[in-house]
């Protein structure tokens, strides 16, 4: 599997970590895929494709407890380079929904 | 419990997510997952929360398996071919981690029956086809005595003799062996029993054996009686003693008293001539006085402990060589007319044909057949199982199937595909098999059996015995996944796709109902097996040995240098009081054949007047024993009529004799024995009957009641006794190791043979019969459970289809217990037809098994009977527990289901 292209999956995930900013760990990118997607989202899936972007060098993850105090959290940030690959990406599904809109919605210009 | 506990994840489930986790994630991915948990308990209460945190811990664990095996499979690079099955395999797993609880029951299940295969066949493997390094072994034949009731018997070292001298038109050579245990000498003053093979000085030339150390023994060791003491030692015992030394050579070992020279180890693919018994010593058989002076066999014909073999010359058949031991066993009953009567003669047959002796292999080669019958049928049932689990699912991927059907997949790569998916999940149950078949032939290895020799069979997991379970393992990924994708790619597409709630064709409903009705039968079969064995068991042990009832401890020994000194009865008065002298020992008896001793017999010429001898022969010959005194009393045997033997006795007085009930009634048909005469031997020796003692059993449970005659050990002094200590107040354990301290005590360089307890003794007789039953309920049990979860499979599926019926009726307030059982008979129906089939074959396995059952008949009502009441136990909780479910579907939801 090269290690540049992004499963879709993986791609939610690293963009729920974006949307959550500081407050990313498994648990809120779980919930947090499952409030925008509407779909049960399972916390073994997420968790692998954490490690898989991890060993990707697209995300890194630093251990801290929470504000709140309790227990360690691992954390997770987007790296330069997985926000390399998501513009990437954005470019080229941008480019492949490109004259798509016309036949979506004809109504609109 | 606090409210806190009650929302901590399951225990058992998150100890076994750490375990799935790398290290550095153990802190905190558990913690994460469980605040997920408790908000599940929240949404959805406890249950349903449970059931969602144990799927998420299995699926992490086989995603991780999955990645795992991925690095593995994309590593092996492969020709064009390869691609397509890699990204089949990559897809079957990705299929597998999607249903965890699927895969996980699977996976178990098949693993227990590929298990026990694996380990029978390590068994069979051992002991019908480990390959023998014997050179030429087509040309071998192994000589036996026949005679009435004893089809394979010894030869004695005398026959064999003239047989050697006068055989050599059709045989190369003879060679020939006997096997004794012998006491060896520690270096740390210690003394260990070893199995030892004395054999002739061609035996490892004749058959074409090597030394992986030194020489073997030859021709030139063989010369005179006692005048080469040298030994070879077994691989085994040379790695276990000498951590296998190359520098053994020439070192000398004590044995039975008497100094060995190593002149070599032999070669490691050689465990001896009898399978299962492997010698740690080989040693010139004219050494044997040196190691047993009372061995008698240089002096009688009577002495039949040595099995022969031989090599055929070229251009001899085995048809010439068998008119040639008919000759020589003419020649033999016209010269030695004592010992060679009418009925005794030489045969043959042909070593490769031999297992370990064709009387024993009468028996061990059908019960190997049975065990293998029996753990195929686990396996089968195994493979019906998931055949029909995946008929199930099946149904769930039609849609899926048929549009790749539709948008043109070829129906042979789908079905490669599914086959794949389901050869990966046999394999993964083919290595849990094999971990499972390694732990139950370690467990046999290791288990204390109360076993009568030191048997050794070397099981273990060998190339063959992993290319069968690998082989099985295929097949049953095949067998059980071939049937559910034919059907499930049969293309008949529109239909499919238009209409999917509706259920798929009757046939396939069909079928998965001929697999319960096939997995019914086939537990049913075991189940009476087992029921069978256990009934003769109990029979067994019900059988009253007619001694032993009360607990002594045992010891074997034989007359060490000081009972040459003293002379054998000084020697033996001496023994029975020291070891009257222990603690705890109540009554000593002394005899020179034990009853129920599996190794030996030793019988008497018999001659009562009036009474015939058989045809041909000249007297009976009676099993016989000389015993102390107090024998009777240490045996706890009953005294009939008359009494035992006592001080009036003397060793030059009267000659006197104790017979048994089953004696008297043979001999003394008008029921008075006590003060009769007998004569014993060949010469006749008058001896008068003093007393009648109550039958034991003498070679087996089995019996009819044999006569047996007692000497008195006082007036027929023997060097070979058992000592019995009857015990009172003490463990017959510990007591037996006191025992032997104190015959050491007469003669520290006393051989102890064997040491042990009445209660073990007596075990070894029952051990086939146990290990037969624990065998057959385990099997009977595991293939129980398998049927179960199949019926519990079926009736589900049944109540998923009828989900809409059953919400309907039951919101309309139809009564649930009718509804219940309209969803049970569905089950039951099945259970009905699949008993009936079983009992059939059930009467066909009894009949396969008779020959293993004692008193119970291969129909017995009992084992049947109360095996279909556990059948249709278990069938009634299997299909009530899906309908009971069923009538609790909130019928919003079951009406909206589909």
């Amino acid at each position: 599997m090269p290690k540049d292209v992004l499963g879709e999956f993986e791609h939610q995930v690293l963009l729920a970590t974006l949307r959550l900013k500081d407050g990313a760990y498994s648990t809120t990118i779980v919930l947090e895929l499952e409030r925008v997607t509407g779909r049960d989202v399972a916390p073994a899936a997420v968790y692998i494709a954490l490690r898989r972007l991890e060993e990707g060098g697209f995300a890194a993850s630093s251990l801290r407890p929470p504000p709140e105090g309790g227990r360690q959290r691992r954390y997770f940030q987007v790296t330069p380079a997985g926000l390399d690959l998501m513009r990437e990406s954005r470019r080229r599904y941008v480019a492949l929904w490109d004259g798509v809109e016309s036949v979506l919605e004809p109504g609109s210009p | 419990m606090s409210p806190d506990e009650d929302r901590a994840p399951p225990r058992f489930w998150s100890a076994l997510l750490s375990r799935a986790l790398p290290p550095e994630d153990r802190d905190t991915f558990p913690g994460e997952l469980a605040e997920l948990y408790r908000r599940r308990i929240r949404r959805e209460g406890p249950g349903p929360a449970r059931r969602w945190y144990r799927n998420q811990v299995l699926e992490l664990g086989l995603r991780r398996a999955a990645k795992a095996l991925r690095g593995i499979t994309t590593n092996s690079t492969g020709g064009g071919g390869m691609d397509g099955i890699r990204r089949d395999v990559g897809y079957a797993i990705r299929r597998m981690v999607r249903s965890p609880g699927f895969t996980l029951v699977a996976v178990l299940s098949l693993a227990l029956g590929i298990g026990a295969n694996t380990a029978i066949f390590s068994f069979v493997d051992a002991v019908l086809f480990r390959p023998s390094p014997v050179e030429g072994r087509d040309r071998l034949v192994d000589l036996f005595t026949r005679q009435e009731g004893f089809s394979h018997g010894a030869l004695s070292y005398l026959d064999l003799q003239d047989l050697e001298d006068r055989t050599t038109d059709v045989f190369e050579g003879l060679a020939y062996y006997r096997l004794g245990m012998f006491p060896a000498d520690g270096d740390d003053g210690s003394v260990e029993m070893l199995p030892a093979q004395l054999v002739s000085g061609n035996f490892f030339t004749l058959q074409g054996l090597d030394a992986a150390v030194g020489r073997t023994l030859l021709p030139e060791d063989h010369v005179a009686e006692g005048a080469h003491p040298v030994v070879v030692l077994g691989e085994g015992y040379w790695e276990r003693r000498f951590g296998g030394d190359p520098g053994v050579v020439g070192r000398e070992l004590r044995i039975s008293g008497a100094t060995l020279t190593v002149v070599g180890v032999v070669q490691p693919e050689f465990d001896g001539s009898l399978r299962g018994i492997v010698p740690d010593l080989y040693i010139p058989v004219l050494q044997i006085e040196a190691l047993d002076p009372t061995a008698p066999d240089f002096e009688s014909r009577g002495n039949q402990s040595y099995f022969a073999v031989a090599r055929l010359r070229d251009g001899v058949g085995v048809e010439r060589a068998r008119d040639a031991l008919v000759r020589e066993t003419e020649r033999l009953r016209s010269e030695e007319p004592t010992s060679w009567t009418g009925d005794e003669s030489v045969i043959l047959e042909r070593t490769a044909d031999v297992v370990v002796n064709p009387m024993v292999d009468r028996v061990l080669v059908p019960a190997m057949g049975v065990l293998m019958a029996v753990v195929g049928v686990v396996l089968l049932i195994a493979c019906a199982n998931l055949a029909s689990f995946l008929l199930a699912r099946a149904r769930d991927r039609r849609r899926e199937i048929a549009v790749r059907l539709a948008v043109g997949a070829s129906r042979g790569s789908l079905i490669r595909q599914l086959l794949t998916e389901t050869v990966v999940l046999g394999l993964l149950g083919g290595m849990g098999g094999a971990t499972l078949g390694w732990a139950a032939v370690r467990w046999l290895e290791t288990a204390d059996l109360p076993l009568p020799l030191p048997i050794s069979l070397g099981l273990g997991l060998n190339g063959s015995v992993l290319a069968f379970t690998a082989a099985i393992s295929l097949l049953a990924g095949l067998l059980f996944g071939l049937a559910p994708a034919l059907q499930a790619t049969n293309p008949d597409l529109a239909s499919t796709i238009k209409n999917e709630t509706t259920g798929g064709p009757r046939s396939r409903f069909a079928l998965r109902n001929l697999l319960v009705v096939g997995q019914v039968a086939g537990s049913l079969v075991l189940l009476v097996g087992a029921g069978l064995l256990v009934r003769s068991l109990i029979a067994r042990q019900a059988v009253d040995p007619g001694f032993g009832g009360a607990p002594a401890a045992l010891v074997e020994i034989t007359a060490g240098p000081r009972a040459v000194e003293t002379g054998e009865a000084a020697w033996l008065d001496e023994v029975e009081a020291r070891v009257a002298d222990v603690p705890g020992v109540a009554t000593v008896g002394l005899t020179s054949n034990l009853h129920l001793n599996t190794l030996n017999t030793s019988t008497a010429y018999v001659t009562v007047d009036g009474v015939a001898p058989p045809p041909d022969r000249e007297w009976w010959s009676v099993d016989a024993a000389d015993v102390n005194d107090e024998f009777f009393q240490a045996m706890a045997m009953e005294t009939v009529r008359g009494r035992t033997f006592g001080a009036s006795d003397a060793a030059d007085g009267a000659r006197v004799l104790v017979v048994n009930e089953a004696f008297v009634d043979r001999f003394f048909p008008d029921g008075d024995a006590v003060g009769r005469t007998v004569r014993l031997g060949s010469d006749g020796v008058e001896h008068t009957v003093v007393g009648v003692v109550e039958t034991a059993r003498i070679r087996s449970l089995g019996e009819a009641p044999r006569p047996f005659v007692y000497g008195s050990l006082r007036q027929d002094p023997s060097t070979y006794v058992h000592v019995v200590a009857r015990t009172a107040g003490v463990d017959a354990r510990r007591a037996a190791l006191d025992v032997s301290a104190a015959i050491r005590s007469v003669d520290p360089d006393t051989p102890i043979y064997s040491q042990t307890t009445m209660e073990r003794h007596l075990a070894v007789v029952l051990l086939p019969a146990r290990l037969g039953v624990w065998m057959g309920a385990a099997f009977a049990l595991l293939a129980l459970t398998l049927a179960a979860l199949g019926l519990y499979g079926v009736v589900s599926y049944a109540v998923a289809r009828k989900s809409r019926e059953v919400g309907i009726r039951m919101s309309l307030g139809a009564d649930a217990g009718r509804v219940v059982r309209m969803l049970m008979a569905e089950g039951l129906r099945l259970v009905a037809v699949g008993g009936l089939v079983g009992l059939a074959a059930a009467a066909g396995f009894g009949a396969l098994l008779s020959r293993f059952l004692y008193g119970v008949g291969a129909l017995d009502p009992l084992a049947f009977g109360s095996t279909l009441a556990v059948l249709v136990a278990v069938a009634v909780l299997a299909s009530w527990v899906p309908a009971r479910r069923a009538t609790r579907i909130d019928p919003v939801r079951a009406l909206k289901a589909d």
